[in-house]
């Protein structure tokens, strides 16, 4: 009876634990601005799907990216390279595709190495020679960004038939109009990146939550010492980690050659800043040992609101929006502080 | 002190043979690279070496706060931002009354000392905001510092409208192309900036007490030392010299570039900080070695332009020099390396490890 | 060999570069006894733990674990083989939650998930043997120290351990998380374990320990039974002096009519210290007694200025004072040694010669910096004066011991010449020769017309030393008993209040 009890309150108590606390503050936060827009510029179509879907296509490389380096964030390190070799894997694509000819499954495959090889590198060199991670990634940055260079300066499209149609395929939203499946108007889709984002996300989610990986990467952000002490594989997970966002930076090149179907040096310079900043509004904790895959997801949508708000207002330019994601971090890192604060608070008095 | 110097100083010298296998390279490269001429039209020594510590001046301003942040344990991303922000301001003051924008016009509007100062005060401020954030509210600094990084390149844009403003005013000009003493200004004030925080760290305890700090926060509290106050100095005059280096870069290049200006600063004066041996989690710091740090990041420059390397893929060079500096500076490298060289001490020294 | 051996180690050496850390130590535990390991620091307890987990690799000698020989290579590999640690700071991941660290690593899978159902109730049940019910899945960082201490502990013994080591448990803990601590060991002795506890408080070896391991300058003095040994005959041991001799300390004599150095009304911090209330003459020793927590470290952070009161009044020489930081308060000729040395003490990468001057240099703020000379001079004074073992005033702080860092720390605050001492736990986790020695320089400094507060856990001190004693409990000040003829049932009697009647 008492067992029975307990285990049908456990799914509302359990929500009800502090630590998803900065989650429902993301949360929060999206609906509000969302439904803001949606209030003053609902006529305009803000409120439609596709206005909605459009947000996300635009965003999922972003997004893609995020997942890799939400896990990193956890750990408690950071990675700055993953801008440069989502550049590098579209140029790969490119150059290899149209300019040398290689099938573009296997420039996809080269790409694959080279991304996670560098990852699992900067993990090794963080683990074994103690870089500070934001040292040991930034020469992983300058590296892509710079082999990248050497491949072409110029920017180089891709054409080739495989590519076309999987930058082409959609999913169009319907409903059953008269017996009959009509696309909903105005026409919203969902494309292959779309896909390729919610996958991630919830394979980082499992990652994160079902597996001793991912429990891991948990424990080494709140104290790495203690991982170490309690016998967990610290350096395996630590390098794996840094390779898997190598793998998430490649899949976010995948996408963003999808996206503009051409590969370009220059391309996605600062990309970092939005991935870390999406995922830091998203309530993953930079200090390591906080965060989650939903907050990361909400996380970018809120970022992607941002931009979106302002092409529906007309009259703001468009460095309007780094202010106010500036604004946006200002707050989540003051929200961060209370809630660390207050834990700190609430464990030194009570608990006895 | 012997024991403790001789860790600190292995860093440095291993920046310093990077710099010195470089130069070396590049004197074979190019057997004139060595040499310096006096240009009497312009009154000014000419040369790569000149040109290599003119152009690192930037860093180098910014790298002297840096080296202060990132001894308190915390970093600074915005100041490539302020270096915009700073160059947005000047060209704004100087070019007020304008509608025209491409059309370059020699003469200022608001009084010069104006352009000077506003820039410079205003990034000061936004150091201090950074500093607020970080010491009184303990934030991040990574994330604290994002925040403007990510916002004041819009404020830069805001302030010009998002508009490149051109000048020929000469005085404002002077600044970063003109030159004191047959040497390029942007030396002369690097050179100032270098001898000021030194000055300021040696001269006073704030050197100790910044040390003291970033190696332990509360401790330093506790002994009486007004932390907060120790930290928000250091990002102030961090802002202030973004500042500085902000003015530089806009004089160079007669013009504001909200998104150009100053960019990827951030990464390179941290860069010089860590080369020059200081260590990122804080505590001891050594400003010589930022000074060596940053003229190491040029040199790479100047070295790959020589090889004729197109310029975007200097960065690739840079990491790979970078990198071989890092790993013989990093912990387990240099451990390994004094081990080999302690056992034979050990052997005739005896224990000295009681 | 005896059939419930568990553990031999036999002629253990090991020889760091200069030092022979251990010398042929010997070292035998039984099934189902609680065995203390005890010594100075620096006597090779630790280095004995740390070659029986797989840190230090021995030079010689063997370890028979169930009478087979093995050779641990890392912390991973002991536990591996039935040998947990529990470490004094908690080595766990304050993050994750309760049941999760006690079973992270190990986490109990289900179609090649983690089964958190499993994990949850299996921790629950735990703890339920430990009588400790909480809800485990909240962060662990939500409960106090104790019961993070148990945890680890539950996740130690959890893991199959034939045997456990407790290394330094109850130094964060107060008395009746100790006995609450006990009450597990007995649990654990109970069904078979062998645990190994190494402590600085001797009170607590004899009423736990079955048999005492002593260890001193890397050498085994000998084994005992807890029940054929005097406390006096085992200090003398770990000291390898007479006791008397070292504890040959008077009290300081009270002058008559000194005038009040400090006097503090009704201060208080909702949830910390409700309401404290004293005064302290020139030239006395005044003794904080209580249980941790009881509001003694929080009324000296308060005199001092490392957090504010909400409520009371705090007066220097009969003025009142405001300090917003503990600057203030150094200004007013005040000095405060912290309890935690590691977190609030040493700045461990400066040198002797910088701590040392740290005080009065941020007394003179940063833009008075003191000559090269001046530091000197401060530093050579008190490395004499308190006979800080180093060769010279270069060596970082932090490669000293325990004993000299706290030296270092008083040194720091005897330099800014304070009227006013407080010293909160100073002779936690030092030796004893060093122990005599601070007590024996407070004393000195009280003579000198010095008014020190004196906080200690260890009642024998605060006795031998305190012209009067104050004591705390449960953030009021319950009593205060004069420092001569008082006796530490007075004392406990006081700390334990109501608290005896309604147990």
């Amino acid at each position: 009876m008492l067992n029975a009890q307990r285990r049908r309150r456990s799914p509302l108590s359990s929500l009800a634990n502090p630590k998803y606390i900065m989650v429902y503050a993301t949360i929060g936060i999206f609906l509000l601005i969302y439904l803001a827009g949606a209030a003053a510029y609902g006529s305009k179509g803000f409120r439609s799907v596709r206005t909605f879907m459009l947000m996300f296509i635009d965003n999922a490389y972003i997004g893609i990216s995020a997942v890799g380096m939400t896990m990193v964030l956890i750990t408690g390190g950071i990675d700055l390279s993953v801008g440069a070799v989502a550049s590098l894997t579209g140029m790969i694509i490119a150059y290899g595709n149209s300019v040398l000819g290689v099938h573009p499954l296997m420039c996809i495959a080269i790409a694959l190495v080279v991304g996670v090889g560098l990852g699992l590198t900067m993990g090794a060199m963080i683990q074994y020679l103690n870089v500070p991670p934001f040292i040991a990634t930034l020469a992983g940055m300058f590296l892509a960004r710079g082999v990248t260079s050497l491949i072409s300066r110029e920017s180089i499209s891709i054409s080739n038939s495989m590519i076309d149609a999987w930058a082409g395929w959609k999913k169009y939203f319907v409903k059953l109009q008269d017996g009959e499946w009509v696309k909903i108007k105005p026409v919203a889709y969902i494309n292959l990146n779309v896909v390729l984002f919610l996958v991630m996300i919830v394979l980082g989610a499992l990652i994160l939550q079902r597996t001793r990986f991912g429990r891991n990467v948990y424990a080494i952000g709140g104290s790495e010492q203690s991982a170490k002490l309690m016998g967990l594989p610290v350096a395996r997970t630590k390098i794996l980690v840094y390779g898997f966002n190598g793998l998430c930076s490649v899949l976010a090149g995948l996408a963003y050659a999808l996206y503009v179907k051409s590969g370009w040096n220059l391309a996605l310079q600062g990309a970092e800043l939005d991935v870390i900043s999406a995922a830091v509004i998203g309530g993953v904790l930079l200090t390591g040992g906080a965060g989650y895959m939903i907050g990361t997801l909400f996380g970018v949508m809120l970022k992607a609101t941002i931009p979106a708000l302002i092409t529906f207002n007309g009259s703001l330019s468009s460095w309007w929006g780094k202010i106010a994601t500036g604004a946006l971090l200002l707050i989540f890192i003051g929200l961060q502080r209370i809630v660390v604060v207050s834990t700190e608070r609430r464990s030194k008095q009570g608990g006895k | 002190m012997k024991r403790r110097e001789s860790i600190f100083k292995s860093k440095l010298i291993w920046a310093i043979i990077a710099e010195i296998l470089i130069l070396l390279v590049c004197l074979l490269m190019r057997p004139d690279f060595f040499k310096i001429e006096y240009q009497p039209q312009t009154h000014m020594w000419y040369g790569s070496l000149i040109d290599i510590i003119n152009r690192s001046a930037e860093i180098t301003i910014i790298a002297m706060g840096m080296t202060l942040v990132i001894a308190t344990g915390g970093t600074d991303l915005s100041v490539g931002a302020l270096v915009a922000v700073a160059g947005a301001l000047a060209l704004k003051l100087l070019r007020w009354d304008v509608t025209v924008y491409n059309t370059p016009g020699d003469y200022t509007v608001q009084p010069f000392i104006l352009v000077l100062f506003v820039p410079m005060l205003v990034c000061l401020a936004m150091g201090m905001f950074n500093g607020v954030l970080i010491a009184k509210f303990k934030m991040q600094p990574i994330i604290a510092t994002l925040v403007l990084m990510v916002a004041g390149r819009g404020i830069a844009q805001i302030a010009t409208n998002g508009k490149q403003f051109t000048t020929l005013y000469a005085p404002f000009r002077f600044i970063g192309q003109g030159s004191l003493l047959a040497l390029p200004m942007p030396i002369i004030i690097s050179a100032v900036a270098v001898l000021g925080v030194s000055l300021f760290t040696r001269l006073t305890s704030y050197g100790m007490f910044i040390e003291s700090v970033g190696i332990n926060r509360n401790a330093s509290r506790v002994s009486g030392i007004k932390s907060d106050t120790i930290i928000l100095i250091a990002y102030a005059l961090t802002g202030f010299l973004s500042g500085v280096a902000g003015l530089i870069y806009a004089s160079r290049i007669s013009s504001c570039d909200s998104n150009n200006a100053g960019l990827n600063y951030e990464l390179d004066a941290i860069l010089a900080v860590v080369i020059g041996g200081t260590n990122m989690s804080g505590g001891k710091f050594s400003l010589a070695g930022t000074v060596v740090g940053s003229i190491i990041i040029r040199t790479i420059t100047t070295f790959v332009y020589y090889f004729g390397i197109v310029s975007e893929s200097i960065m690739a060079f840079k990491a790979l020099i970078i990198a071989v500096v890092i790993v013989l500076q990093s912990e387990p490298v240099r451990k390994w390396m004094s081990s080999r060289k302690n056992t034979g001490a050990d052997r005739i020294g005896g224990g000295v490890h009681a | 060999m005896e059939p419930d051996v568990i553990l031999s180690m036999r002629g253990i050496e090991i020889q760091f570069p200069g030092v022979k850390a251990l010398d042929k130590v010997d070292f035998t535990l039984r099934r189902g006894e609680v065995h203390a390991l005890l010594g100075e620091n620096g006597a090779g307890k630790s280095t004995l733990i740390k070659c029986l987990t797989g840190v230090h690799h021995m030079d010689a000698g063997e370890i028979l674990l169930d009478g087979a020989e093995i050779r641990p290579t890392t912390p991973q590999h002991a536990m591996e083989m039935g040998i947990s640690t529990v470490f004094q700071e908690i080595n766990l991941c304050p993050n994750l939650t309760v049941a999760e660290n006690i079973f992270v690593g190990r986490q109990p899978m289900r179609y090649g998930q983690i089964n958190w159902k499993e994990i949850n109730r299996r921790a629950s049940e735990l703890l339920e043997r430990f009588s400790i019910q909480i809800d485990v899945t909240r962060p662990l960082s939500y409960y106090s120290t104790a019961i993070q201490q148990m945890v680890s502990i539950a996740r130690a013994v959890d893991v199959r351990a034939k045997l456990l080591i407790l290394d330094e448990p109850t130094s964060s803990l107060d008395d009746n998380e100790v006995k609450r601590l006990f009450k597990v060991m007995r649990d654990l002795r109970a069904q078979g374990l062998g645990i190994i506890f190494i402590t600085h408080f001797l009170d607590q070896v004899f009423k736990i320990s079955d048999r005492i391991t002593v260890l001193r300058n890397g050498r085994m003095i000998g084994e005992f039974d807890v029940r054929q040994i005097s406390k006096l005959d085992l200090v003398s041991r770990m000291i390898g002096k007479d006791m008397n001799e070292i504890f040959n300390l008077k009290r300081a004599e009270q002058k008559r009519g000194a005038s009040v150095a400090m006097s503090a009304e009704h201060i208080g911090i909702p949830g910390k210290v409700e309401d404290n209330s004293f005064e302290i003459k020139e030239g006395e020793l005044l003794g904080f007694a209580g249980l941790l927590g009881s509001g003694r470290t929080e009324t000296a952070e308060i005199l001092f200025g490392v957090t504010k009161p909400a409520h009371g009044t705090v007066k220097v020489k009969g003025e009142t004072v405001r300090f917003n930081a503990p600057l203030d308060a150094i200004n007013r000729k005040l000095a405060f040694c912290p309890e935690d040395r590691k977190k609030d003490g040493v700045i461990a990468d400066l040198t002797i010669r910088e701590n040392i001057a740290l005080a009065v240099q941020a007394k003179r703020g940063y833009l008075k910096p003191l000559s090269r000379k001046e530091m000197d001079s401060l530093a050579d004074k008190y490395i004499k004066l308190l006979s800080i073992a180093t060769p010279d005033a270069d060596k970082r702080v932090g490669e000293l011991s325990g004993g000299n860092q706290q030296k270092v720390i008083l040194a720091r605050w005897m330099a800014t010449e304070p009227d006013i001492l407080i010293l909160d736990e100073p002779t936690r986790g030092i030796d004893v020769g060093a122990k005599a020695e601070i007590q024996r320089l407070m004393l000195e400094m009280c003579g000198g017309g010095m008014a020190v507060i004196f906080i200690s856990s260890e009642l024998d001190e605060i006795i031998r030393c305190s012209n009067r004693i104050l004591i705390m409990r449960d953030g009021v000040k319950a009593g205060e008993l004069p420092g001569e003829n008082c006796t530490q049932p007075d004392i406990m009697r006081i700390i334990a209040g109501e608290a005896v009647e309604s147990a």
